[in-house]
């Protein structure tokens, strides 16, 4: 779009930086979990509780305490931002009897982070695992449905494409608890399986609504060709199909990625060994310990949002598409 | 379109049946044998084993006396009539940044809405519950620093209501009359992504010389949105109240974290959905339950077959 047209949007009257400030406004809350996030993680209790809001500032403080019963105490604590640019203030003044100030920054405890991981690394795993097995088979079955309904009209077709279509507009919510007896009745709880398999069927009506409409738009000579070089179904599959339909089929995936990502009431039910828990399940065992250390558990969070940043960052594009995509159906 | 195809042919290319095979049983074992089970095992007194009995149309009876079940559903109107609400914001940042002239700002600020999505919705999750502590929590602090909080101590004593005390942190998501509100303010500002990008997109489809005309008419920036710019994008807008009231209805996951799975202080943030949770997973009324199901999926089914004859969406 060109800038004279987009001139025209706004008002030639109006000027433009109240909007930027609303946006502003709005954005920078948007963002401030996020914040949050990242400078509570380099904390330990203390100084988080001393200063929850800003980051800590690189100093300490070291305190001479003198304690009621005679015996002298030498105690280090994070600065406050008061303390950097002035003299260290006694954190309590009837016993303190000399408190120096210096450059530490050990105050950043880059060791949450290992605790973090060591927290979630277990979950992580088993999500990648539930969430790549998934996706990956989902996809693949969906690919073969979704070219048996776009290469012919086969007799019956129809009636197994209503199959498949109904249960879009069939909403789930009375499945969940038959669910669990069937997973019951096939020995499927507490395994890992009991998620991928939940997660493939789920999957299939969407993926192969969108597939169907992708593959019917391929051009059609590529099919006859290949069947004239005596390819088999499954052949134009893998040699026409995928390689045809790569943006389609990574948008999916990411969709199923983020999906099994955020997932946790079907494991939150499945799921009892502490082995075997998935990433919304681990974080709400976490999130049900009695004392939290905050500065390990936001480490942890944000650990848990690597996997989405690597994969935002190397196809944002094919990221915002997929969202709308996924938006419009819900 | 698929080709049509002779009988002959179609008879020589049976093993195509076998594509569809994989992804027809896992469907017909995981979603249609669910749902038939359900409507089956809501006339039962069944508590999940290999026992159940018969009883007819009782677990139905109960659920119409059931007070729980009423409560809920009022609570899950409120939160309905909330998330309209929480709509608003995001068609207004769309607008915002359509209207800025600057063509780079408009792609960085679209950039940076998005950057919220890669944090797991699950921990943005526990962040706002983290926000809510009554000690530590970002929302009291800034309702001490602002002196909202005794503002907010001012009218209560005003009305009487004995909820906001001086000097006692607000327990926001431990008070019973505070859960809605709790509810209420979860997600501040409300900016859905998804939305907001969905909106723009309807946003510009909207041509110069509709502003021009505008423009020459002397049309002001409000009126503006409410001639060009909202018709332009309410079919997006009514796709999403839709999308969003059929979610709300049967979404517990929200209520289940926040506030446990007996809706929290006084069962005031209780669902129908988080009840049907509660009677299967935590009484053992799987029987039961999948009654509250039906009657859910009843009220569902409704608002999507009336979405479907009178909301509809051109392409």
């Amino acid at each position: 779009m060109s800038g004279a047209l987009k001139d025209a949007v706004g008002s030639y009257k109006q000027r433009d930086w109240p909007k930027h400030l609303v946006v502003w406004f709005f954005i920078l809350i948007e963002l401030f979990p996020l914040y949050m996030m990242m400078q509570v993680s380099f904390k330990d209790n203390s100084s988080f509780i001393q200063n929850p809001w800003a980051p800590s500032p690189p100093f300490s403080v070291t305190e001479t305490l003198r304690l009621p019963d005679g015996t002298e105490e030498v105690k280090t604590r994070v600065a406050g931002w008061s303390e950097v640019f002035g003299a260290a203030k006694p954190s309590d003044p009837e016993l303190v009897t000399g408190a120096t100030k210096q450059f530490d920054l050990g105050v950043y405890r880059v060791e949450n982070w290992g605790y973090g991981l060591k927290l979630i690394g277990p979950y992580i795993a088993n999500t990648v695992f539930v969430a790549v097995t998934g996706t990956v088979v989902s996809l693949f079955l969906a690919i073969m449905a979704a070219y048996f309904f776009a290469r012919y009209k086969m007799p019956f077709g129809s009636v197994l494409w209503s199959a498949f279509i109904i249960l879009m507009l069939l909403p789930g919510v009375a499945n969940i608890v038959p669910l669990f007896s069937l997973l019951k009745s096939l020995s499927l709880l507490n395994t890992l399986w009991a998620l991928i398999i939940v997660g493939i069927a789920g999957a299939q009506v969407f993926n192969i609504f969108v597939l169907r409409n992708f593959i019917e738009d391929l051009p059609k000579d590529l099919f006859e060709a290949a069947e004239m070089d005596g390819a088999s179904h499954f052949q134009q599959i893998m040699n026409v199909v995928i390689p045809m339909s790569g943006p389609i089929i990574g948008t999916l995936s990411i969709l199923a990625f983020l999906g099994k990502w955020n997932d946790f009431l079907l494991p939150l039910i499945v799921l009892r060994d502490k082995e075997l828990f998935t990433l919304g399940v681990g974080l709400i065992y976490l999130d049900g310990e009695y004392v939290k250390q905050w500065g390990q558990i936001m480490a942890a969070y944000f650990i848990a949002s690597i996997p989405l940043i690597v994969i935002f960052l190397f196809c944002m594009k094919l990221f915002v598409r997929g969202l709308s995509a996924g938006a419009v159906k819900g | 379109m698929a080709f049509p195809i002779s009988r002959q042919k179609a008879l020589r290319e049976w093993k195509l049946y076998f594509f569809v095979i994989p992804s027809l049983v896992m469907v017909l074992t995981f979603s249609y044998f669910p749902a038939i089970s359900a409507i089956y095992h809501s006339f039962f007194d069944w508590a999940g084993g290999e026992t159940k009995q018969l009883i007819g149309l009782d677990n139905f009876k109960r659920a119409f006396g059931d007070d729980v079940l009423w409560n809920s559903f009022i609570t899950v109107s409120v939160l309905i009539v909330f998330n309209l609400f929480k709509m608003i914001p995001s068609i207004i940042m769309a607008v915002l940044i359509h209207r800025i002239k600057s063509e780079r700002w408009g792609y960085f600020y679209r950039a940076m809405l998005v950057v919220p999505m890669i944090v797991p919705s699950l921990v943005t999750l526990f962040i706002w519950k983290f926000f809510f502590d009554p000690n530590l929590g970002v929302l009291n602090n800034v309702l001490d620093f602002t002196g909202l909080k005794s503002l907010l101590v001012n009218i209560d004593q005003f009305f009487g209501w004995g909820v906001f005390l001086p000097d006692v942190p607000i327990g926001w998501l431990s008070q019973p009359e505070l859960i809605l509100p709790a509810l209420f303010i979860w997600g501040f500002p409300w900016i859905g992504a998804v939305g907001v990008l969905i909106y723009l997109a309807g946003l510009q489809a909207i041509g110069q010389e509709v502003y021009e005309a505008a423009e020459l008419d002397g049309v002001g920036p409000f009126k503006k949105f409410l001639y060009i710019e909202l018709p332009l994008i309410l079919t997006q807008v009514r796709l999403s109240l839709v999308l969003l009231i059929i979610s709300t209805l049967q979404g517990y996951g929200l209520q289940l974290l926040l506030l446990g799975d007996s809706g929290g202080p006084g069962g005031r943030g209780m669902v129908p959905g988080l009840w049907m949770y509660n009677r299967a997973f935590i009484a053992g009324e799987f029987g039961y339950a999948c009654s509250i199901g039906m009657i859910l999926f009843v009220f569902i089914l409704a608002l999507t077959f009336i979405n479907n004859k009178y909301v509809r969406v051109e392409k």
